[in-house]
């Protein structure tokens, strides 16, 4: 092969290996990209229901009533309903009074350290049992161990005692029990 | 004139051998089991939960790495906000990469950042937060996240 022959092959080869190498270059500088999922299982939302109110029932002035919470058709009875299980805080806000409709006159209503009974096993006031929950706690502290119970529903039961005056208008009495319940994570 | 078809040989073998950056996904960002109206934040250091990518290339090349990131999870029409701070990221370049204690910590996964691939490429770990709401409906969530890496060239 002439010097001419050598040199014209050379140079085919040198552009050759600048094109594999520009293509190689590229193949370098080309991005990745990969995709991951963010993933969350979202639980049953809570739900919470008055089923029955506390009630007194009629009652004389000058006499005080009292309601248990282990009286099927009087006490008054909240659902919890919600993640089996979860672990929930809950809190009555209890009022003082009761009033008639109009605010003309108004009534003292009391509640006691052990007027609240806590059943996570969805039994009823008058058939509840320790194991079912928690007995006769304060509903101005109630459990702070309180769970939905294992079926998704939890109820709670209260008593309590109103204090009618001796020259306390006749009429119907009303005052809102609010029972606040959240997830506390656990 | 056998030396210059070596040397173009050499040159050759050379350019060839010069791997692409890979990125390899080791692990989602799980969040689990959430309550309805409790925040949840999956830490980078959780083993297991966070996410968790591998970038594979030539030791000692920069690379830039850029998330898009999303803002809500989905399912059926139902969204929960998530929330990525400008910590939640953190890159290991070691050869044995270590989740809870990286090299490269409190990273900001919403800028573009520039690491050099360590001689087993690089490590990087997302956590996140997910925001549901108190009334949010039950089921599984999903979103994505996409990861771009690419040789800066430096």
């Amino acid at each position: 092969m002439n010097k001419k022959g050598v040199e014209r092959k050379f140079a085919v080869v040198l552009v050759a290996a600048i094109i594999c190498f520009s293509l190689s270059v590229n193949s370098v500088q080309a991005q990745d990209v990969a995709t991951g999922t963010a993933t969350a299982t979202v639980l049953t939302a809570l739900a919470v229901s008055a089923a029955q109110s506390l009630i007194f029932g009629n009652i004389y002035q000058g006499v005080a009533a009292t309601i248990g919470n282990n009286i099927d058709a009087s006490s008054g009875i909240f659902n919890i309903l919600g993640q089996g299980s979860a672990g929930i805080s809950i809190s009555f806000a209890l009022p003082q009074f009761i009033a008639l409709a109009d605010g003309s006159d108004r009534m003292t209503i009391g509640f006691s350290s052990t007027d609240a009974t806590v059943d996570s096993n969805n039994t009823t006031p008058a058939t509840v049992v320790a194991g079912d929950g928690w007995i006769n706690v304060n509903p101005n502290l109630l459990p702070a161990a309180t769970v939905i119970g294992a079926a998704g529903q939890t109820n709670v039961y209260l008593g309590g005692r109103i204090y009618p005056a001796v020259d306390q208008s006749a009429g119907g009495y009303s005052g809102d029990i609010i029972l606040t319940v959240a997830y506390n994570g656990t | 004139m056998r030396k210059p078809f070596i040397i173009v040989a050499a040159f050759l073998f050379m350019a060839a051998s010069c791997p692409a950056q890979t990125i390899t996904l080791n692990n989602d960002l799980v969040f689990g089991s959430v309550f309805p109206g409790i925040p949840k934040t999956i830490t980078k250091y959780s083993v297991g939960s966070a996410a968790e990518f591998h970038v594979a290339g030539i030791s000692g090349s920069e690379i830039s790495i850029q998330f898009a990131l999303p803002t809500y999870m989905h399912s059926s029409g139902f969204n929960i906000e998530m929330i990525f701070f400008n910590t939640d990221c953190s890159i290991d370049t070691l050869a044995s990469p270590s989740q809870t204690s990286p090299l490269f910590d409190n990273l900001n996964p919403w800028t573009t950042l520039l690491y050099r691939l360590g001689s087993a490429g690089l490590t990087i770990w997302l956590g996140g937060t997910a925001i549901p709401k108190v009334v949010q409906p039950p089921g599984s969530y999903t979103a994505t996240i996409v990861l771009t890496v690419a040789y800066t060239g430096a």
